[in-house]
């Protein structure tokens, strides 16, 4: 009986040894996070670092991982929440900029044991002067405005550009004209676009010259505005278009006027314009959004010469559906050259073509290069950040 | 402002923050001005009693009633809530729910195919349209499967739509992007060197 009691205990004994064993070695398998690195973030205003690891295996036991930064007293204490698993990067942004700081990664496992990482070195954030992921960025503007700027300057020894026809701006003169025979307004409408807009300013441009035909003929130009700062400058460029004209007496204030700054208000306030006065021509010249086809088929319904022009790309099918004639993309902002004929604002329109060659001959080379299997161009401007 | 685009020193965005901040003061001041003209716009319509002059009450009514409301207690206000879900943003759906309309009767003149471009306009119209909607596949599958073919291009419809959206309609709108990109660049050069200045009212 003694022997079996002894039997027994050794048994037992044995089961909760190599249970012991077993958990313990589980435990002892995971180990701590490898290669945790702090560093200054890169690219950044100096509010950050980042802290890096290596990814672990799905079953190595490891559930997430929590951050520990020194403090002041040279303890380590957690920041932030615990993070997942199949992170390997934490970026600190709660840090006193100018002062050095130390991190711990440490892995939670399954059971909720932890295993903190080697402490890493001191890192102090710095803001960079210079984004180098922008390098790119910097270098296309570089090249593109030296083209530009180069063109202007030989421009001004009034050397003739070709600038090719543009019909929607051929169109303003005809337009204008036939309002003033028919003794109607014309309507311009700037669009949604802030002051700062350049659409904006391409469609001001144009409104400029608009405004000196329109003090010519004595006829009406209506302007309703959506935005507030836009109608003080548009106030002030009609007039002094006017002025430029000798014809002060035929400005009238009320003609530019704020409708609303909101969007369908905004179309239904100009659609009931068209409705009641039926302009003779109508320009629909600035940045658009859902409401262009809205005014564009307004003034189609109502037999107004339509001229349109916008940057918005989503909208131009709808223009050049409704709108007799339509201003793509950059001829919009080749409208103050092409109708001033200015040589140096000309000469920035050749500069501009020289712009589109280099892209051009960029894609063709860079595909050559991706058929022979080179890719460093690709890569290159694929790292645009 | 340029440069501040590509440093991100604190320093150069406290430059840019700080110059768009003193923007931002003037929207206020000119919203204040641009009431006002709205406002003797009205009048005026009112004094001349020109065509439909009696609407010009509803906005002075609609100014009024969302300036008593909203003013002393604030946009989360019931009542200005109310007044926003209930009246305005209906109103705004209405206009909204116009465009299926307009866009039926600019479809009906842009597709109608009257020479070569208007055809193939129209095809690849018919094209998308189909491949955005279920019965596209449904068509294209009772077609095909009296073909050769019939594993080989199943859901053919929303295949053949997004191979035009994905390149022939992507190029396109990437051309025209990049000529826009192209023409900021040189209005802005314009304009910073003084070379452009008809915005401004005065030259050219």
């Amino acid at each position: 009986m003694t022997y079996n009691k002894t039997i027994l205990y050794i048994v037992a004994c044995t089961i909760l040894f190599l249970y012991g064993t077993i958990a313990f070695s589980q435990e002892s398998e995971t180990s701590p996070p490898s290669n945790v690195t702090a560093m200054d973030t890169p690219n950044d205003d100096g509010s950050s670092i980042t802290v890096t690891w290596d990814t672990v295996a799905e079953d190595s036991g490891i559930v997430g991982y929590k951050i520990l930064r020194n403090t002041d007293a040279g303890e380590f204490e957690e920041i932030g929440e615990q993070l997942e698993a199949n992170v390997s990067e934490y970026k600190d942004k709660d840090i006193i900029k100018g002062k050095e700081h130390a991190y711990i990664v440490r892995a939670i496992t399954e059971t909720e044991a932890s295993v903190d990482s080697l402490q890493t070195g001191a890192v102090r954030a710095t803001g960079q002067w210079f984004h180098s992921g922008k390098i790119q960025l910097f270098i296309a503007m570089i090249i593109f405005c030296g083209a530009i700027l180069g063109s202007i300057y030989l421009s001004r020894n009034n050397q003739e550009v070709f600038v090719r026809r543009i019909p929607g701006l051929e169109a303003v003169d005809e337009a204008i004209g036939r309002a003033t025979e028919m003794g109607r307004s014309i309507l311009y409408v700037l669009g949604l676009g802030g002051v700062s807009g350049p659409a904006t300013i391409a469609s001001m441009t144009i409104l400029g010259q608009v405004a000196r035909r329109t003090a010519d003929y004595e006829t009406t130009l209506r302007v309703p505005c959506n935005d507030p700062i836009v109608l003080n400058v548009v106030r002030e460029m009609v007039k002094a278009s006017y002025l430029d004209e000798g014809r002060p007496d035929a400005y009238s204030e009320e003609d530019i006027f704020f409708l609303t700054d909101s969007q369908f208000a905004y179309a239904a306030g100009v659609d009931g314009m068209m409705l009641r006065e039926k302009p003779a021509a109508i320009f629909l010249q600035g940045t658009f959004y859902a409401e262009s086809l809205i005014l564009a088929e307004t003034g189609n319904s109502i037999g107004a010469i339509q001229i349109a022009g916008t940057d918005s790309e989503h909208q131009l099918p709808f223009l050049i559906t409704a709108c007799d004639y339509t201003l793509i993309g950059e001829e919009l902002y080749a409208a103050s050259a092409y109708l001033s004929k200015e040589p140096m604002q000309l000469g920035s329109l050749r500069g501009q073509d020289w712009g589109k060659v280099l892209i051009f001959l960029t894609i063709v080379f860079g595909v050559f290069l991706e058929l022979i299997g080179v890719n460093w161009i690709t890569t290159f401007l694929q790292r645009v950040s | 402002m340029l440069l501040t685009q590509f440093s991100p020193h604190s320093l150069s965005q406290g430059i840019y923050e700080e110059v768009l901040n003193w923007a931002r003061i003037i929207t206020p001041f000119a919203l204040v001005f641009s009431t006002i003209t709205l406002l003797q716009t009205h009048i005026t319509r009112i004094r001349r009693q020109t065509e439909h002059w009696q609407y010009s009450f509803l906005v002075f009514a609609g100014i009024a009633i969302m300036v008593v409301v909203g003013i002393p207690f604030g946009p989360q206000n019931p009542v200005f809530e109310w007044l926003f879900n209930n009246v305005q943003l209906p109103m705004d759906a209405t206009m909204f729910s116009l465009l299926a309309f307009f866009i039926a009767s600019a479809a009906y003149r842009a597709f109608r195919a009257r020479n070569l471009e208007a055809s193939l306009l129209l095809i690849t119209a018919v094209i998308v349209m189909l491949g955005n909607v279920p019965v596209g596949d449904l068509i294209w599958n009772k077609l095909i499967s009296l073909t050769p073919w019939a594993d080989t291009y199943p859901d053919g419809s929303s295949w053949m739509k997004q191979w035009i959206l994905d390149n022939p309609n992507l190029s396109a709108r990437r051309g025209i992007i990049l000529g826009v990109s192209l023409g900021v660049i040189s209005q802005s050069i314009r304009i910073i060197l003084g070379i452009e200045r008809s915005y401004l009212g005065g030259g050219d």
